[in-house]
């Protein structure tokens, strides 16, 4: 089993390098209390930092290099990702960057990638899945969007970040196409567009849209009639692993806020740690944080590794991610007592984001049905 | 059990139901069965409402006011207003410092606290933890100085429920430094509008203000505001406490909870929801199954001391895992948590009206572990008790 991340020697310097800047800037210009501003007055994400991201190439990472990118693998957004867990970033990356770049770089014929790709680096352009149909089924809806004579009809619930982005992807039948679902792109501010707005339990906004004759532009990439379906399901693996990535991020503060917390609270006169029946939940917390380290470079080599295998690995991280995060951050508060349900404290701040993380994109109970459809496999190479 | 205590205990559960379709006020209980966020003037109307037919205070003696009734009247009152999706019993008044007044008290602290209690005049705060001083309450350390007969009190309290609305706050401080730190502790009546207390909000993880931080700023409190000696003040605590786990079990609400889970599941036809809620559905009934044999335990006499502990424990997990099952049910509308609709302002973005008060409720509850002794704090007593040590 190979331990070291799939990109080759000048993609792991990248990593590292990227690594150590989003260090950097997290911790200068995104505090908790620097967060907690943004979420007073902003629009659920700071623009400043996103401009940031955008001079610092965190939005370009994957574009090529003609468009300002680096042409970065997949796997080379892990670290922002972690990073996105670890501050609770609530600027839309995983929208944006990962998804929607993600089915541009895969789907758009030239002429809308010289059209998209520049504004995708420069920020100026934010992009959000618009997918999900069901209050209940997990991201393989049956799709009752249509796309008819240029324009698409239908609802889309919870689409992260489409209270802010300006351009959606949307997933909708087309009958020219023997109904098969494809993407297509449909300006925010169109005639047709119906967008209600509303936090997340996690501050992130979101919306619900309605179509009614929105003007839509398909993908042009000549391709087969389902290349977008499949270029779709792609991308949900990539926003699976990223989501496993971002809960690596989270639950690793979560158990160092945890842990260090335990030290320095005392009661009866000596610190909560010394309590052997908190140590050996600690102990959990640890083992479940490496499995979910484990678990999600498995699921970032899955990725680029071969197709068969590919979905049992990465539904596979994704249920057990899901609910390792949800126990760690249940603990977390749990330790941390009174100040753990505060909203004082960043460690509730976690735990929201985990829940909202554990329903987007195909639930537990979705990737861990997936992950049993896909049969018995040996263990990842 | 004699037969005849528990004829007494039906005729009230079944009295309760005629109340809850007769007299409670519907407005409230459909903000409270949704989990919205009630107002003062709604809690208050809701403790009048149950006042109306004495309930309020029905476990109080009859010469304070009360019902006299049994341990299990008690228990099933609290079952089955639970279970009917009643607001919470703001229980600082009637079910923490009223008895320990009419247990402790003098009577002219009898006669100046309990009517008013009885009236819902007084609304009452709990002062109990500090910064410093959650699970190892006898750390605390708000000071009382006496001077002349007056205490002079300073120190913060936190945590504390409702403070924004208190008319008086019972008080556990320090008035004097002991070798064992439970000695030295004294309870004290606190007048809110006294000068120097000062009451800072703290919002919870649901977003909402339940909880505050009291700051004590030399504050003057007459003597004749201590209930029990000077220094004795922790076995007040003690009982008190008991009284919160023994009867803030919840049973009923996780009834409540777990009634609405098993109608989602049958309305999405999902069997991994549904096998979920059978587990759940056994857990409660042992719940059910030994919160009866500890009345029947406590009437008869035999105690061990972990009973309250063991309820405790069990009633709050229990909720808190119906209540996430429940959030995971909401599928994508448990994303969404648009706080003006925990008001009643209107529907939540996506799925049924009580969406937003279910994941209130599911926040809120993670403390249900914490306050009022933690989990870890219950497990101790009930280790110590079974160990002996």
């Amino acid at each position: 089993m190979n331990a070291h991340i799939n990109v080759n020697a000048v993609d792991a310097d990248l990593v590292t390098m990227l690594r150590e800047n989003i260090e950097r800037y997290t911790a200068d210009q995104y505090s908790f209390e620097q967060r907690r501003t943004v979420l007073r007055v902003g629009c659920g994400y700071s623009e400043r930092a996103w401009s940031d991201y955008a001079a610092m190439g965190w939005l370009a990472l994957r574009l090529p290099e003609e468009a300002g990118g680096v042409a970065a693998p997949v796997a080379a957004t892990a670290p922002l990702m972690e990073a996105v867990g670890a501050k609770l970033l609530l600027e839309p990356i995983l929208a944006s960057v990962i998804l929607g770049t993600g089915l541009v770089l895969k789907r758009a014929d030239a002429a809308q990638r010289a059209d998209m790709l520049p504004r995708l680096a420069d920020g100026s352009m934010r992009l959000a899945l618009a997918h999900q149909e069901s209050l209940h089924a997990g991201t393989q809806t049956p799709c009752a969007c249509e796309y008819r004579n240029g324009a698409v009809y239908g609802h889309k619930i919870a689409v992260l970040h489409g209270d802010c982005a300006n351009r959606f992807i949307v997933s909708a039948t087309n009958a020219e196409r023997g109904g098969k679902v494809s993407l297509y792109l449909v300006d925010a501010a169109a005639a047709g567009v119906t967008c209600r707005s509303f936090p997340l339990l996690d501050g992130r906004g979101a919306a619900n849209l309605h179509f009614d004759g929105a003007a839509a532009e398909p993908f042009a990439a000549a391709a087969s009639p389902d290349a977008d379906a499949r270029a779709l399901a792609d991308c949900l693996h990539e926003a699976a692993v990223a989501l496993c990535s971002e809960a690596l991020g989270a639950v690793r503060a979560l158990n160092a806020a945890t842990f260090q917390y335990s030290k320095v609270r005392k009661q009866f006169g000596k610190p909560i740690a010394v309590n052997q029946a908190l140590q050996h939940r600690m102990a959990e917390m640890y083992m479940l944080e490496q499995e979910v380290r484990a678990f999600s470079s498995a699921a970032q080599r899955a990725l680029e590794g071969p197709v068969e295998g590919r979905e049992r690995i990465i539904s596979g991280a994704r249920a057990f991610t899901c609910s390792a995060a949800r126990r760690i951050a249940a603990e977390a508060v749990q330790m941390h007592g009174g100040i753990g349900i505060s909203d004082e404290l960043d460690v509730s701040h976690y735990y929201r984001r985990v829940m909202v993380n554990g329903t987007l994109f195909g639930n537990r109970d979705f990737h861990l049905a997936r992950f049993a459809d896909a049969g018995h496999m040996s263990a990842p190479a | 059990m004699s037969g005849s205590v528990w004829r007494r205990a039906e005729l009230l559960r079944s009295d309760i139901r005629e109340f809850v379709r007769t007299t409670m006020p519907a407005d409230i209980l459909r903000k409270s069965s949704r989990h919205l966020m009630l107002n003062k003037d709604e809690y208050v109307r809701w403790m009048q409402a149950l006042q109306s037919r004495g309930w309020g205070v029905g476990h109080w003696p009859p010469e304070y006011g009360g019902l006299g009734w049994s341990t299990l009247e008690r228990f099933v009152f609290e079952d089955e207003l639970g279970r009917a999706g009643c607001p919470w019993i703001i229980p600082f008044g009637v079910k923490y410092v009223g008895p320990v007044i009419y247990t402790y008290g003098s009577e002219t602290q009898k006669q100046r606290f309990l009517p008013p209690i009885v009236s819902t005049e007084h609304w009452w705060a709990q002062g109990f933890s500090e910064p410093g001083a959650g699970s190892d309450l006898a750390n605390l350390r708000t000071c009382a100085v006496r001077e002349g007969d007056h205490y002079i009190v300073t120190g913060q309290k936190a945590w504390t429920t409702y403070a924004q609305w208190a008319d008086w706050m019972f008080c556990l401080v320090r008035t004097s430094h002991e070798e064992r730190p439970q000695r030295g502790l004294s309870f004290l009546l606190v007048d809110m509008r006294s000068a120097g207390v000062s009451v800072k909000p703290v919002r919870s993880m649901d977003m909402c203000h339940h909880v505050n931080e009291v700051w004590l700023d030399a504050v003057r409190v007459p003597v004749a505001n201590r209930v029990g000696e000077e220094g004795g003040g922790w076995a007040l605590a003690k009982f008190l406490l008991i009284n919160e786990r023994t009867y803030g079990s919840g049973l009923g609400e996780s009834k409540f909870a777990l009634e609405h889970l098993q109608a989602m599941a049958t309305e999405q036809n999902d069997a991994a929801l549904r096998s979920r809620c059978v587990e759940l559905e056994l857990r409660l009934l042992a719940l059910e199954c030994v919160s009866y044999q500890t009345l029947a335990d406590m009437m008869a006499g035999v105690e061990t001391g972990a009973e309250a502990s063991l309820l405790k424990v069990r009633a709050s997990e229990m909720y808190q895992d119906i209540l996430e099952a429940t959030v995971d049910a909401l599928g994508y509308a448990g994303v969404a948590y648009d706080t003006n609709t925990l008001h009643g302002e209107g529907p939540p973005p996506m799925g049924p009206d009580d969406t937003a008060g279910i994941l209130r409720c599911h926040l809120y509850n993670r403390a249900a572990t914490i306050y009022g002794g933690s989990a870890e704090i219950q497990r101790n007593i009930i280790g110590r008790s079974v160990l002996g040590r």
